[in-house]
């Protein structure tokens, strides 16, 4: 009879695996479809630098992959409740939060196939690009502006304020080798590549060789308002994890570490997908080039 | 407001920047204390050197039509607009024209007149002249 934080845990379990490799692909899936069918090539050609079935056979690769890490984790949800030992995966007995990490980080595979493909697509993009003229628009492209100074402020606190409760709940234990500074160190090295991230996003270079300025400044916005969250999430997770550490609650571990990966995912991918409608684009710019320009 | 170039235009691209600025500036698209994009911005949004937007922003701070205030950023100079109507170019060719004919008018030779200009020229841009 399973206790009620294993129970808790598979109902948590199971809510990864569909948002992750269901939900989230599913959306993402049908929104690309429709993409194709709404600009379609012969319209819109700057848009695909490839044969259109290039793009549905990627598609159709996506489709099985997430579907076969959703058919992995339903059985690795079977199997935890009924199979495995936990004691000889984690001393105290309790289901290990390596389960819902590492198969979280499966799950995210796809999402970074599809990122790297994305850059690929862009590249030929920029290649393919014979427009003399180029449009840029005349005004800064500041931080504050494009990200509330509130959820700024808000996050740059939870930053702090996680890293210094983890040292307080351990005793301002600074050696370098105990879990509080490793995580510390963590915290510390994600939020610099937000800000690596979030500054080539503000300078760096167009990515998108059609973009209006308009919509390349509403995607850096929404962009950097999805790190800024991901930002407070991992820093309200590692709170959650000196929490459980002080109140001495590690059969909960593997519970908070699937839902800290949910959030990840709701706040970056569905933020995205949330916040970007390809009704609010301007898909004009990729119709074909009239002669001479 | 957004500001358009064309590479392939027989027109410099800093001479396109300088003049959009102008224009935008002369029909109040931008107006006194308007911030500019970073020098890094626009060049890497339009997709050329750095060194051309800089030229443009260091030909339009002397001209007075922005103003860069350190770490703040570029900002539309209070008398943009003012300043805009003002051609050094044409101040230049007809300070020339008029040197020119004055030359012409004591003998010099128009040969003569081109070398002087080049020692002249030369001897200004020289380091240490």
């Amino acid at each position: 009879m399973p206790t009620w934080y294993d129970t808790l845990f598979y109902c948590v379990f199971l809510a990864q695996i569909v948002l992750i490799s269901f939900y989230y692909p599913e959306k993402l899936r049908r929104r690309i479809l429709g993409l194709l069918e709404t600009y379609p090539p012969a319209e819109y050609p700057r848009l695909y630098p490839k044969p259109v079935e290039v793009y549905r056979r990627r598609i159709q690769v996506f489709r099985i992959v997430t579907l076969g890490i959703f058919a992995l984790g339903i059985v690795l949800l079977v199997a935890l409740a009924t199979v495995i030992d936990h004691k000889s995966f984690a001393a105290d007995g309790f289901i290990s939060e390596a389960w819902p990490a590492g198969y979280a980080m499966i799950q995210i595979l796809p999402f970074v196939l599809l990122e790297v493909t994305e850059a690929s697509q862009l590249k030929l993009m920029r290649q393919a690009k014979a427009a003399h003229r180029r449009r840029a628009a005349l005004r800064p492209r500041r931080l504050l502006e494009l990200v509330s100074p509130v959820r700024l402020s808000l996050a740059a606190l939870l930053f702090v304020g996680a890293i210094v409760f983890d040292l307080a709940v351990h005793g301002f234990d600074f050696s370098l080798g105990h879990d509080t500074m490793q995580r510390a160190v963590t915290l510390a090295v994600t939020n610099l590549f937000f800000v690596a991230v979030g500054a080539y996003l503000l300078r760096g270079r167009k990515p998108d060789p059609y973009q209006s300025p308009d919509d390349r400044e509403h995607l850096i916005g929404v962009a950097l308002r999805s790190q800024v969250f991901a930002s407070m999430a991992i820093s309200v997770f590692f709170i959650l994890l000196a929490a459980g550490d002080a109140l001495a609650m590690p059969y909960l571990d593997a519970t908070l570490n699937s839902l800290y990966f949910q959030a990840i995912v709701f706040l970056s991918i569905g933020h995205i997908l949330r916040s970007v409608q390809l009704d609010d684009l301007d898909f004009e710019v990729y119709r074909s080039e009239p002669a001479g320009t | 407001m957004d500001i358009v170039i064309d590479i392939e235009d027989s027109v410099p691209l800093f001479t396109q920047l300088i003049e959009q600025v102008k224009q935008a500036v002369l029909t109040d698209e931008i107006g006194a204390g308007d911030p500019l994009p970073s020098i890094r911005q626009l060049a890497n949004d339009l997709g050329v050197n750095k060194k051309t937007v800089a030229k443009a922003y260091r030909l339009l701070e002397r001209d007075s039509v922005i103003v860069t205030r350190g770490y703040r950023g570029t900002f539309i100079h209070p008398d943009a607009k003012a300043n805009c109507t003002v051609d050094l170019a044409s101040l230049a060719e007809s300070k020339l024209g008029e040197a020119v004919a004055s030359l012409r008018q004591a003998g010099v030779t128009d040969s003569e007149i081109r070398i002087a200009f080049g020692t002249v020229l030369s001897h200004r841009t020289e380091p240490g002249a």
